[in-house]
């Protein structure tokens, strides 16, 4: 450490030999910093792959980073039959893309009428928008409950879906009515001159422009959702109608012994996130990204 | 502004079936329930008014409310002391990695799978060694037996184990974040700087840091407000136990109203919730304003 730290010391610009030392000697650091980093943020996810091919005998032997002796795809074969994995991907499909284009048509019409038209109250329904980002979700919980089952919607996926999109509206309008503001006046008024209705030039001009926008609030929507744990847990009871995090939670404190299946529901959990993001990490990312910036 | 003049009735066309939805379905139920939070109510059968009883009882008669409040504010506090970290990496990323974004995108491989995954993972990785936790058979292999645990049942480790899970994922988070920032930075005033002798570690400090303050705030943002609502993960890895050692605001709300029936005190505590996220949220943009017009 001591020799190093000389050699980190600043040198003239004229040792030139040795600057040029130091700086490897330090890109080296950065680099094994970085690799333990890769390391620590991804060996979890692949010893939970391993795991998920090993028998039980393999798992409890305590040497966990051994390749299966042979790979236990019967975990698999278990987590989908008897974990009904099929039926809990089908209803997080089926919930996410409902929620999907629920967010998009009323996020997108709110958003053209608080950017493009000229009312009063335009940025009073934005500000209305703003302040619900800092309500937490845990808080209605409760109250959505009791209306859910006066309403005789509880334990359907109605409710469920109504609230993921009422809590992905804020974000999705402050991310779309920020896009359309920009887009230039002169488009709507030679459609106007045109004679062209409010409702064409929000189809045929304004949504065709603002599609990366609604990419982003695609990718939101989806990594929210599809993720989404405590409302599916506490507004669903039927086996029918769980989403996968949920099943997944189902299927562990169901099979508390079995490790390798747990471990393969767990794979298969994760499986169509990470297929998606294999395909469109930087979309995703530079989502996410908006969607911080933005909230 | 050439902006569409159009009629009222259009525009609530266009508004009015986001904005119903969205009162229906976040504002009213925070109103009702900070108007239960006056009752003595189990959510089913009669409500008593009670005033404002269940604020004073959760204020100051409540053995698990305070040690709650200060997990939370714990886990801000770690969540925010990961930034710097974060905003370090990013550094090391721009400067020394010539094609980064493989990086970037690995590290932020967790922040997209679902809490539960993540949840039952690290369970998975802090069970015994005789039921597979590959933590404990790391200790075992490189002779630290003394450090075994049950990480998520002792409760003097517990809460930690569960701090140390949200800092693992969300690290890639306010790594691209950060990332993201620093290299919207122009490179000229680098080079200006490197003109001027500030290079390295100088040039970070004068040039990257303030730059990336308003980048930095909306991280701190982000980690404060998820730590004061951090719920599904301690939900999923341990629900608020072993007796309450794990408990954080969200959690307690969840068990005072779903398991113990006490509506109205799980309301009270609903709403001190509330209250603390927008306070925070004004606090931070308050102090940050000041730190932009500083740099700016």
């Amino acid at each position: 450490m001591n020799a190093l730290t000389t050699r980190v010391a600043p040198g003239k610009p004229a040792a030139a030999e040795k600057s040029s030392r130091r700086f490897s000697i330090v890109r080296l650091l950065v680099y094994v910093l970085l690799g333990i980093l890769f390391v620590t943020q991804l060996y979890p996810l692949l010893w939970l792959a391993l795991y998920s091919l090993k028998n039980n005998e393999e798992i409890l032997s305590g040497n966990f980073f051994a390749l299966p002796a042979s790979p236990q795809w019967q975990n698999f074969t278990d987590a989908i039959e008897s974990g009904n994995y099929f039926r809990y991907l089908f209803n997080s499909f089926f919930v996410t893309s409902v929620t999907m284009v629920g967010v998009l048509l009323l996020a997108s019409l709110a958003s053209f009428a608080i950017s493009r038209f000229r009312w009063r109250y335009g940025q009073v329904v934005l500000l209305i928008f703003l302040v619900g980002m800092m309500i937490p979700m845990q808080a209605t919980l409760l109250p959505l409950m009791i209306i859910f089952k006066n309403m005789g919607i509880l334990n359907t996926h109605l409710s469920i879906i109504l609230p993921y999109i009422a809590f992905q509206t804020p974000i999705s309008v402050f991310i779309l009515s920020g896009f359309m503001k920009a887009i230039p006046h002169e488009i709507e008024e030679s459609a106007v001159v045109d004679g062209a209705g409010i409702f064409r030039i929000f189809r045929s001009i304004i949504l065709p422009i603002s599609v990366p926008p609604m990419m982003t609030v695609c990718i939101l929507t989806f990594i929210n959702i599809w993720n989404e744990y405590i409302m599916a847990a506490t507004f669903i009871s039927s086996e029918k109608l769980k989403t996968l995090p949920f099943g997944v939670y189902s299927f562990v404190s169901q099979y508390s012994v079995n490790y390798g299946a747990i471990g393969a529901f767990l794979v298969l959990g994760a499986l169509p996130v990470i297929l998606i993001y294999f395909l469109l990490a930087d979309k995703i990312t530079k989502g996410m990204v908006a969607g911080a910036v933005k909230g | 502004m050439n902006v569409l003049r159009v009629s009222k009735l259009t525009i609530t066309a266009f508004v009015l079936p986001c904005l119903l939805l969205y009162t229906c379905i976040v504002f009213i139920p925070i109103i009702v329930s900070l108007y239960s939070g006056l009752l003595d109510w189990n959510g089913i059968g009669e409500s008593k008014f009670v005033g404002l009883q269940n604020f004073i009882n959760l204020l100051t008669n409540d053995p698990v409310f305070w040690p709650s409040v200060r997990r939370t504010l714990m886990f801000a506090v770690f969540s925010m002391a990961e930034i710097p970290v974060a905003l370090f990496v990013a550094i090391l990323l721009n400067r020394f990695v010539k094609k980064p974004n493989f990086l970037v995108s690995s590290y932020f491989l967790p922040v997209i799978l679902s809490v539960v995954i993540i949840g039952q993972l690290w369970k998975t990785i802090y069970n015994p060694a005789s039921m597979g936790g590959m933590l404990n058979q790391l200790l075992d292999m490189v002779g630290l037996e003394s450090l075994t645990r049950s990480w998520l049942t002792d409760p003097s480790v517990a809460m930690y184990s569960l701090y140390f899970v949200a800092l693992w994922q969300y690290l890639g988070y306010h790594t691209l974040i950060q990332f993201t920032g620093i290299q919207n930075i122009p490179a000229d005033i680098y080079e200006a700087a490197r003109i001027d002798g500030a290079e390295g570690l100088k040039a970070d400090w004068h040039i990257t840091l303030p730059m990336n303050i308003p980048i930095i705030k909306i991280s701190i943002v982000l980690a404060f407000i998820g730590s004061l609502q951090a719920f599904d993960m301690v939900m999923v890895m341990t629900g608020g136990g072993p007796a309450h050692a794990t408990d954080v605001i969200s959690t307690h709300m969840y068990n005072m109203s779903f398991l113990s029936m006490k509506y109205g005190y799980g309301s009270a505590i609903a709403a001190f919730l509330v209250v603390i996220c927008l306070c925070a949220t004004v606090i931070i943009n308050f102090l940050f304003n000041r730190l932009e017009r500083k740099y700016s």
